[in-house]
C-alpha cells in the first residue's frame, strides 16, 4: 500500500514543486512520473501476494476514515495511468509540436495523474466526488492550453461537467441522508431497495454518464477532445473518461438493488449498441481527422457500456474482465491514434482529414501507428481489443436468446473498421500528391507507435492479464 | 519431442516475417540488401519446409504452442495437410518474389511493397500451420491486413476503389468467421484440428448451433475462396500489379479460403457430422453453380486479367466441390487441386504480366500473333490454359479425373455434367487466346514495345526475371501431371492426407 501512496503522491508533490521553483519543469515532472510508474509496478507486485490491501487514511476508524483499497485491478490501472502519462509526457517534451518545456501542461498533467490514482484507490462516495471535481477542472484547464480556439469547447465541457458534478453530489447527499455512511462497503451492506435509493442512484448515474461521455450524454466530448492539444487529447480519451466509468461500475455492482441494476443494465446495453453505431457513423461523416478519432472514443465507449449493461443485466461479475480489458486496450490504442493523428495534423498543417492523403508515403510511421492502433479498436486478433471482445462474446453465444447482442457487436466491429480504414485508405492514395515531402519528426512518430505495439503485445501476457483482472474485479 | 521439433513451425513463419520487418526499415536505394533479404528468406523457408516434409513422411510431428485464450492456445503444427499448402506457398512465393523484383525494377516504394509481400506470405504459412480455429482466425485476419497495402500499391483511384471493396468483403467475412469460431468455442472449446472432426459428440445436443456455426464459417471463408455470391472483390482486385494478382489468385488469399473450408469440413466437423447434419447439398450446389457461373463470366470479359480472374472464381470452387462430395477420391482431387490450380494460375498471371509489361498488351484483341514476338511466354501461357481446360498430362487433368471418379463413387453423377460443362467453357474462353497468340497476324506495331530484356523473340523477349519464374511454374505444372504416379507428386501427398482423413 505504501508503494501505491507513493505513486499517488509523487506527481502531486512534483507539481507543487515546479510551481514554486519554476526550473527544469518538464524534466522534474517526467522524472516524478517515471518514479510513480515504478512505485505503481512495485504496488502491483506486492498485491500479488496479498490480494486486497486496505488503508484507512490518517488512522481514523470507519465511518470517519477515508478508505483506500488496493487490488490487482486498480494496481494495473495505476500502472496504465503512469505509463500513459510518461509516454505522452515524452511526446509533449520531444515532439516539435509539443507544448514546450515550461508550459502549464506539466503541472496540470501531474495533478491529473494524482487525481486519477486517487480515484482508482478510493472506496468512498465523497472522496470520489473530490477526485472527479479535480479531474474535471484540471482537464478543462488542459483543454484551454491550445488557445482561444479551444475556449468554446472548454466552456461547454466545464458547464456540462459542473452540472454532472451537481447531479452526482445530489445523489451522494441523498444516500448519506438515508444511510449516514459514505463508505462503499458500508453502503453495500446497508442499502435496501427503496425509492430514495433508486432516485439517488439514478442521479449519480446521470452525472457519471455525462462525465464519462456515455451515449447519449456525449455531446461535449468530440469538441473538447478534438480541440485540445494533441497530448491532452490523448490523456482525456485514454484515461479521464474511464474514471467516472470506474465509479459507475463499482456503485452499481455494490450498492444498487438487483432489480434496479437489471433494468439499468438493459438500458445501458441498448445505449451502448446505439453508441457503437452512431459514434462510428459520425466518425465516418466528419471532415476533420482529430474529430474522427474523438468520435471513435464515443463509439468505443459503447463497447464498455454494452459490457457493463450486460454485466448488470445478467448479474455476471465475470464480464468485468471484459470491461477492464476494453478500457486498457482502448486507452493504449487511443493514445497511439491521437498522437499519430495530432502529429500528422501538425506536420501537414491542416486539421482536415483530406490532408493525410498520401501519408503512407510521407509519414509512414505515424500512419502505421494509426493503423495498428485501429486494428485493436476494430478488435482484430490477437490485439487487446480482440481479447476483450472474445471474453464478451463467450456468454453471448451461450443461449440463442442472447444472439442479438452478438449481432450488435458484429455491426460495431464492421462500423469501426469502416472509419479506421477511411483514414488508412486515404493514406495510400498517392495519385496527384505533391512530391515534396514535409519535414517529419521521427521520434514523435515512434512514440506514437509504441502504445499501439503494446496493445498488440498484450496477446503475449493474455492469460495472466485475464487472471489479474478477474481477481481484481471480483475480490 | 525435441526443442527443434517444437520451434520448426515457428521458424517457418518467422523466416519470412523477420526479413519482411527489416525490409520496411530499408531505404529505397538499398536494392542489393533488400534482394538479399528477400532471397535468403525464400531459401531458408524452402529448406525448413523440405526438412519438415521429410520429417512428417517419416512420422515425426512438429508442434509449437503459446498460451493465449482460455481453452485456446496459439498452436502451430505441421501435419500432412498443412504441409501440402505450406509447400505450395513456399515454392510459389519463391517464383513470385523473383518475378516481383524484376517487375518492380525502378518503380517507387519497393521497400514497402516487399515488406508487406513478406508479411503476406508469413500470414499464409501461419494459417496453413495453424493447429486450431483460433490460431487460424488470427492469421486469416492478418492476411487481410497484409494484402490490403499490396492491392492499393499503385495508389490510383481504381486501385483504391478495389482496395476498399476488398476490405469490405474480407473484413465482413472475417467477422463471420469470428462469430463461427466463438460459437464453436462455446460448445466445445478450441481443441486442435482432429482427423474426423471433434464435434461429433455434440451432435444431438447442439445440432442447430452447429449448423449455424457451419453456415457462418463457410460464408466467411467463402469470401476469400470467392464463392458465389461473395466473389465480387476478386475480379475488381485485378487492378493490382501482376505479382499481387499472383499472390491473390494462387499463393495466398483465395487459397486461404479454400484451405479453410477443407479444414472445417475434415478436421473440425468431420465428414460424418457434415453428412448427418445434411450440410453437404447446399455446399455442393453452391460450388457447382460457382464453377459454371465463373466460367460464363470469364467468357464475357475482353480484358485478359479479368478473364483470368473469373477463371479463378470457377477453378477454386473445384476444391470446394471436391470437399463437398465427402468421398475419399473426390477429396484427393480437391486437395491436389489446391496445388495444381495454384501452379497453373500463377503461370497464367505471370504471362499476362509479361505481355502487359513488355508490350502493354492488356486486351484480348491485342494478343494476335504475340507468340511470334514472345514465344516462350506464349508457350507457358498455352501450358497453363490447356491445364485449366483439363488436357492431359498437365496438372489440371489429374484433378478433374479424380473429381469425376469421386462424384461417381458417392452417386452424384450430375457433377460430371458440371465438370464437362466447365471444361467446355474453359475451352471456349482459353482456346481463342491460344489461337490468337500463335496463329493470329501480328500488328504492325504493339501498343507500346518497352524492349525489356533486349526485345528479340526467345530468351531475350522480356526481362529474365520475368521470364524465368514463368517458365519454371509452367514446367512444374507439367511435371506434377506427368509424375502424378510417383511418390513425390502433390497427388501422392494428397492421397496420404486422404488416407489419414478417411482412415483408409
Amino acid at each position: 500500500m505504501n508503494w501505491a501512496l507513493l505513486s499517488l503522491a509523487l506527481p502531486l508533490l512534483s507539481a507543487f514543486w515546479v510551481l514554486l521553483v519554476r526550473r527544469a519543469v518538464s524534466e522534474t515532472i517526467l522524472f516524478a512520473t517515471l518514479v510513480s510508474l515504478t512505485a505503481a509496478l512495485a504496488a502491483f507486485y506486492q498485491v500479488q501476494s496479498d490480494p486486497v490491501q486496505t488503508l484507512l487514511l490518517g488512522d481514523w476508524t470507519l465511518p470517519l476514515a477515508i478508505r483506500f483499497e488496493l487490488t490487482s485491478l486498480n494496481a494495473l490501472l495505476m500502472v496504465l495511468t503512469a505509463t500513459i502519462h510518461f509516454l505522452v509526457g515524452l511526446y509533449n517534451r520531444f515532439s516539435r509540436h509539443g507544448s514546450g518545456r515550461y508550459s502549464d501542461y506539466w503541472p496540470l498533467s501531474a495533478v491529473l495523474h494524482s487525481a486519477l490514482v486517487a480515484l482508482w484507490l478510493s472506496r468512498d462516495l465523497f472522496n470520489w466526488y473530490v477526485t472527479l471535481e479535480l479531474l474535471t477542472l484540471v482537464a478543462v484547464a488542459l483543454v484551454t492550453l491550445s488557445g482561444p480556439k479551444a475556449y468554446r469547447a472548454a466552456l461547454g465541457y466545464l458547464v456540462l461537467s459542473l452540472i454532472a458534478s451537481l447531479f452526482y453530489l445530489l445523489g451522494v447527499a441523498l444516500l448519506y441522508g438515508e444511510y449516514g455512511v459514505l463508505d462503499l462497503d458500508r453502503l453495500s451492506a446497508l442499502a435496501v431497495d427503496s425509492a430514495n435509493t433508486r432516485l439517488a442512484l439514478l442521479l449519480m448515474v446521470l452525472g457519471l454518464m455525462l462525465k464519462a461521455a456515455l451515449w447519449p450524454l456525449y455531446l461535449w466530448l468530440p469538441d473538447a477532445h478534438a480541440n485540445a492539444p494533441t497530448a491532452v487529447s490523448a490523456l482525456l480519451s485514454a484515461l479521464v473518461v474511464k474514471g467516472p466509468l470506474f465509479i459507475l461500475w463499482l456503485t452499481l455492482t455494490q450498492i444498487a438493488p438487483v432489480e434496479f441494476a437489471q433494468q439499468l443494465g438493459l438500458i445501458f446495453a441498448l445505449f451502448g449498441s446505439v453508441a457503437l453505431l452512431s459514434g462510428a457513423w459520425s466518425a465516418l461523416r466528419t471532415p476533420y481527422l482529430k474529430t474522427l478519432v474523438a468520435y471513435s472514443t464515443v463509439a468505443q465507449l459503447g463497447y464498455a457500456l454494452i459490457t457493463l449493461g450486460l454485466l448488470l443485466r445478467w448479474q455476471t461479475p465475470e464480464l468485468a474482465t471484459a470491461l477492464w480489458l476494453f478500457v486498457i486496450a482502448h486507452a493504449l490504442a487511443k493514445v497511439s491514434a491521437f498522437l499519430a493523428a495530432g502529429e500528422m495534423q501538425a506536420t501537414f498543417g491542416s486539421k482536415e482529414l483530406i490532408a493525410v492523403r498520401g501519408a503512407s508515403q510521407s509519414m509512414p510511421l505515424a500512419m502505421f501507428a494509426f493503423a495498428v492502433a485501429g486494428g485493436s479498436l476494430i478488435g482484430l486478433p490477437p490485439s487487446g481489443g480482440f481479447l476483450a471482445k472474445w471474453i464478451l462474446l463467450q456468454p453471448l453465444f451461450a443461449e440463442p436468446a442472447h444472439w442479438p447482442w452478438a449481432l450488435a457487436i458484429l455491426l460495431g466491429t464492421l462500423a469501426s473498421a469502416a472509419y479506421v480504414f477511411r483514414v488508412v485508405a486515404l493514406a495510400f492514395d498517392r495519385y496527384d500528391v505533391e512530391t515534396e515531402l514535409p519535414q517529419t519528426d521521427a521520434l514523435a512518430q515512434w512514440l506514437s507507435l509504441l502504445p499501439a505495439l503494446v496493445v498488440w503485445g498484450l496477446a503475449l501476457i493474455s492469460q495472466p492479464l485475464m487472471l489479474w483482472l478477474s481477481t481484481g474485479a471480483n475480490p | 519431442m525435441t526443442l527443434l521439433h517444437m520451434l520448426m513451425p515457428l521458424m517457418v513463419v518467422l523466416s519470412s516475417l523477420i526479413p519482411g520487418l527489416i525490409i520496411f526499415t530499408l531505404r529505397e536505394d538499398q536494392i542489393e540488401l533488400r534482394t538479399l533479404l528477400n532471397l535468403s528468406g525464400v531459401f531458408i523457408k524452402m529448406a525448413l519446409v523440405i526438412t519438415m516434409l521429410i520429417g512428417v513422411s517419416q512420422g515425426y510431428s512438429y508442434e509449437f504452442r503459446l498460451p493465449f485464450l482460455p481453452n485456446a492456445d496459439l498452436t502451430l503444427r505441421g501435419d500432412a495437410l498443412s504441409l501440402q499448402f505450406v509447400t505450395l506457398s513456399s515454392i510459389l512465393w519463391m517464383a513470385t518474389t523473383i518475378y516481383a523484383i524484376g517487375y518492380l525494377e525502378g518503380s517507387p516504394l519497393r521497400s514497402r511493397f516487399f515488406g508487406y509481400f513478406s508479411l503476406c506470405v508469413s500470414a499464409t504459412v501461419g494459417l496453413a500451420l495453424a493447429g486450431n480455429l483460433v490460431t487460424f482466425l488470427l492469421f486469416y485476419e492478418l492476411l487481410t491486413l497484409a494484402t490490403f497495402p499490396l492491392v492499393v500499391h499503385r495508389g490510383t483511384k481504381a486501385a483504391l476503389r478495389a482496395g476498399r471493396i476488398y476490405l469490405a468483403y474480407t473484413l465482413a467475412g472475417g467477422t463471420l468467421v469470428l462469430l463461427g469460431v466463438v460459437l464453436l468455442h462455446d460448445i466445445a472449446g478450441s481443441p486442435e484440428f482432429t482427423i474426423g472432426g471433434y464435434l461429433t459428440v455434440f451432435e444431438t445436443e447442439h445440432s442447430a448451433s452447429l449448423t449455424l456455426a457451419f453456415a457462418l464459417l463457410i460464408a466467411g471463408l467463402g469470401v476469400k475462396a470467392a464463392l458465389f455470391p461473395v466473389h465480387g472483390w476478386l475480379p475488381r482486385a485485378m487492378v493490382a500489379p501482376a505479382p499481387v494478382s499472383a499472390l491473390l489468385h494462387a499463393v495466398a488469399v483465395v487459397k486461404a479460403g479454400a484451405f479453410g473450408i477443407v479444414r472445417v469440413v475434415y478436421d473440425v466437423f468431420g465428414v460424418d457430422l457434415v453428412q448427418n447434419l445434411n450440410l453437404m447439398p447446399p455446399l455442393l450446389w453452391l460450388a457447382a453453380f460457382t464453377i459454371i457461373f465463373g466460367s460464363v463470366m470469364a467468357l464475357r470479359q475482353t480484358e485478359l486479367k479479368k478473364r483470368l480472374a473469373y477463371s479463378t472464381v470457377s477453378q477454386v470452387s473445384y476444391i470446394t466441390l471436391g470437399v463437398a462430395l465427402l468421398g475419399p477420391i473426390a477429396a484427393i482431387g480437391a486437395i491436389a487441386h489446391l496445388v495444381h490450380q495454384g501452379l497453373m494460375k500463377v503461370t497464367l498471371f505471370f504471362c499476362a504480366g509479361n505481355f502487359a509489361e513488355t508490350l502493354h498488351v492488356h486486351r484480348i484483341q491485342d494478343m494476335n500473333g504475340i507468340g511470334k514476338r514472345m514465344p516462350y511466354t506464349m508457350a507457358a501461357f498455352t501450358v497453363g490454359a490447356l491445364g485449366m481446360m483439363g488436357a492431359p498430362p498437365i496438372a489440371g487433368f489429374i484433378t478433374k479425373w479424380h473429381l469425376g471418379l469421386g462424384a461417381l463413387e458417392v452417386g452424384q453423377a450430375w457433377v460430371l455434367l458440371v465438370l464437362v460443362g466447365s471444361g467446355l467453357l474453359n475451352a471456349l474462353y482459353f482456346l481463342p487466346l491460344i489461337y490468337r497468340g500463335w496463329f493470329g497476324l501480328p500488328p504492325k506495331a504493339w501498343p507500346e514495345d518497352t524492349g525489356l530484356g533486349g526485345g528479340s523473340p526467345g530468351w531475350r523477349e522480356t526481362h529474365w526475371m520475368l521470364l524465368l519464374p514463368t517458365l519454371f511454374t509452367a514446367v512444374v505444372s507439367i511435371l506434377v501431371g506427368v509424375l502424378a504416379g510417383t511418390s513425390i507428386s502433390p497427388l501422392a501427398w494428397a492421397k496420404l492426407v486422404v488416407d489419414l482423413e478417411f482412415s483408409l
